[in-house]
């Protein structure tokens, strides 16, 4: 089926994670999860975003949904008649959530032998985490390689993705059993440099250096996801657009290629030296 | 003075400990924290505080205790702890990010390892200095209870620190430090880049208002001297 089928799979559990919601995750999800497919990995993106359900929406497959996650864990159906396999992309699929369940259905052992399950079957298993730091948030982080911290560059999303970066730092399988922690980078979203340079956004540096994490890419605030999102269409399977240029490179390192970052520097003085110039 | 095998008792931060007397706080009872905050304004507004539970031991319930937290946080009261909680206060009280303050405990007392002056043998024990090796992060808490806390790394806006001792931080400092928490006014905080919310020592604080703005940004030490808090660059 793929040219890969003779390999192992890779398994590797990334979740998609933020705190602070609207800023881009699920989006973000679609998007990396497509790229990833696209360059041939086998790919499954997981929304554990139980009771609101936007990824099958963006990606394009909310028709097809018989069963979800839930089910699965709850063992009313089978892993593979949850799976929805993309109409685009063989590599890819989609296993999507519920609408209406309580999200109490999601227990830390059902999440578990669903993703040791993927594991066997894809390269990347891409986790769409719901908004906030409680238990949604916290289960989809748990069983986490690696997370992406979809960031806007504002100070609430960045006090938020903050507090992301502690949890991921101490309330994950990793940093439980073995001490380690999650490798973290930030994906800075809805970037808009006229507004930085109008002084109403965070400069990509001052974001940095208060997370001091790596940055996986900028993606800039673009009517192209709007436009992609409402015709259930990753943005990087969508005509090539600054946006989807920008999670192409994004994933191009979240494989571990270097790829410049080809934003403008900023010369402009910070965010915040700005903010303290002025009266409270 | 670090070398002194007693610490300074009695005072602890000169926090304002707001005692609890009603099992299940009610409109009464918020009526009359706003009138206790009108009227005290100036001691209360900016004032580390912490909350006394000493007569509610039945003050158990998640709301109730969570509603009080949230009642006087929002008058723009610096709540940072709980004192005489139970577990089960203090567990909940730990969900909003409050710390259990040891007023008194009842440690039991280790045996120092080497024979000391017998006069002095009682109040002997090690320090505990705790060395942290990476970000402390909004939403959370460092304490070292007994003795100095090095921070390689930043602190958060939104993160706390606190020691008995002194607090070093090899970053940037954004949250809140207090050092010298458990009375010592000889503790000193030491960081690389000042941007904090609030720095205390031994309950003499200031904060991002009150600290001078030509200091922001730069590597400094405060320490208390004549009964108030200094901060100076180095140099
Ligand atoms: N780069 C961008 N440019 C313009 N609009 C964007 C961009 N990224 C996301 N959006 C828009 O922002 C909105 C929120 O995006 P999305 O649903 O991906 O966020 P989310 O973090 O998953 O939200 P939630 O926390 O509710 O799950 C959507 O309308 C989306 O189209
Ligand atoms: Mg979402």
């Amino acid at each position: 089926m793929t040219q890969l089928k003779d390999k192992d799979p890779l398994g590797k559990v990334i979740v998609i994670t933020s705190g602070k919601g609207g800023v881009g995750k699920t989006t973000s999800a679609a998007a990396i999860a497509a790229a990833l497919a696209k360059r041939g990995h086998k790919t499954v993106v997981i929304d554990f975003d139980v009771g609101l359900r936007n990824l099958d929406m963006i990606m394009g497959c909310e028709r097809r949904v018989v069963f979800d996650f839930i089910n699965v864990i709850q063992g009313e159906a089978r892993l593979k008649q949850a799976l929805i396999k993309d109409k685009r992309l063989d590599t890819l699929s989609i296993l999507p959530t519920s609408q209406t369940r309580d999200k109490d259905a999601l227990t830390q052992d059902g999440v578990e032998k669903v993703l040791n399950e993927l594991k066997e079957q894809f390269d990347y298993i891409i986790c769409d985490s719901p908004a906030g730091i409680e238990r949604g948030a916290q289960l989809a982080m748990y069983f986490a390689d690696e997370a992406v911290v979809v960031t806007n560059p504002e100070v609430s999303s960045v006090r938020d993705s903050d507090r992301v970066l502690g949890l991921l730092a101490s309330k994950t399988k990793r940093a439980e059993d073995e001490g380690t922690e999650v490798k973290a980078q930030v994906l800075l979203t809805r970037h808009d440099q006229r507004r930085v340079d109008a002084g109403e956004m965070m400069t990509i540096d001052d974001v940095l250096e208060i997370l001091a994490v790596p940055l996986l890419g900028v993606v800039p605030e673009s009517p192209a996801v709007l436009r992609a999102s409402n015709v259930g269409m990753p943005i990087v399977l969508d005509e090539p657009s600054e946006a989807s240029r920008a999670y192409e490179a994004a994933v191009a390192r979240l494989l571990g290629e270097e790829v410049d970052m080809s934003m403008s520097k900023e010369k402009k003085p910070g965010f915040f030296s700005r903010l303290f110039g002025a009266p409270a | 003075m670090r070398t002194e095998p007693f610490q300074v008792r009695g005072r602890f931060l000169t926090a304002i400990a707001i005692r609890i007397d009603v099992e299940s706080p009610d409109e009464s009872f918020y009526a009359a924290l706003d009138e206790k905050i009108k009227t005290a304004a100036n001691l209360l507004i900016g004032a580390p505080v912490l909350l006394d539970l000493a007569a509610v031991p039945g003050l158990v319930s998640r709301d109730l205790l969570h509603n009080v937290i949230r009642a006087i946080r929002s008058k723009g009261l610096l709540l940072f702890g709980v004192q005489n909680a139970n577990p089960q206060q203090k567990a909940l009280a730990e969900e909003l990010g409050l710390i259990q303050v040891l007023i008194g405990r009842d440690t039991p007392l280790q045996q120092p390892t080497r024979a000391a002056p017998p006069r002095r043998q009682r109040l002997v024990e090690p320090p505990e200095n705790k060395i942290i090796r990476r970000h402390v992060r909004s939403g959370q808490m460092v304490v070292a209870e007994r003795g100095d806390l090095t921070i390689v790394g930043s602190v958060s806006s939104g993160a706390e620190v606190v020691a008995s001792g002194n607090i070093h931080i090899y970053g940037t400092l954004r949250g809140r430090a207090m050092a010298g928490a458990t009375g010592d006014a000889s503790a000193r905080i030491f960081c690389s880049k000042l941007e904090a919310e609030l720095l205390a020592i031994s309950g003499l604080f200031k904060t991002s208002e009150t600290i001078d703005s030509d200091l922001r940004g730069c590597n400094v030490q405060a320490f208390l001297e004549d009964e108030t808090l200094c901060i100076e660059r180095f140099v």
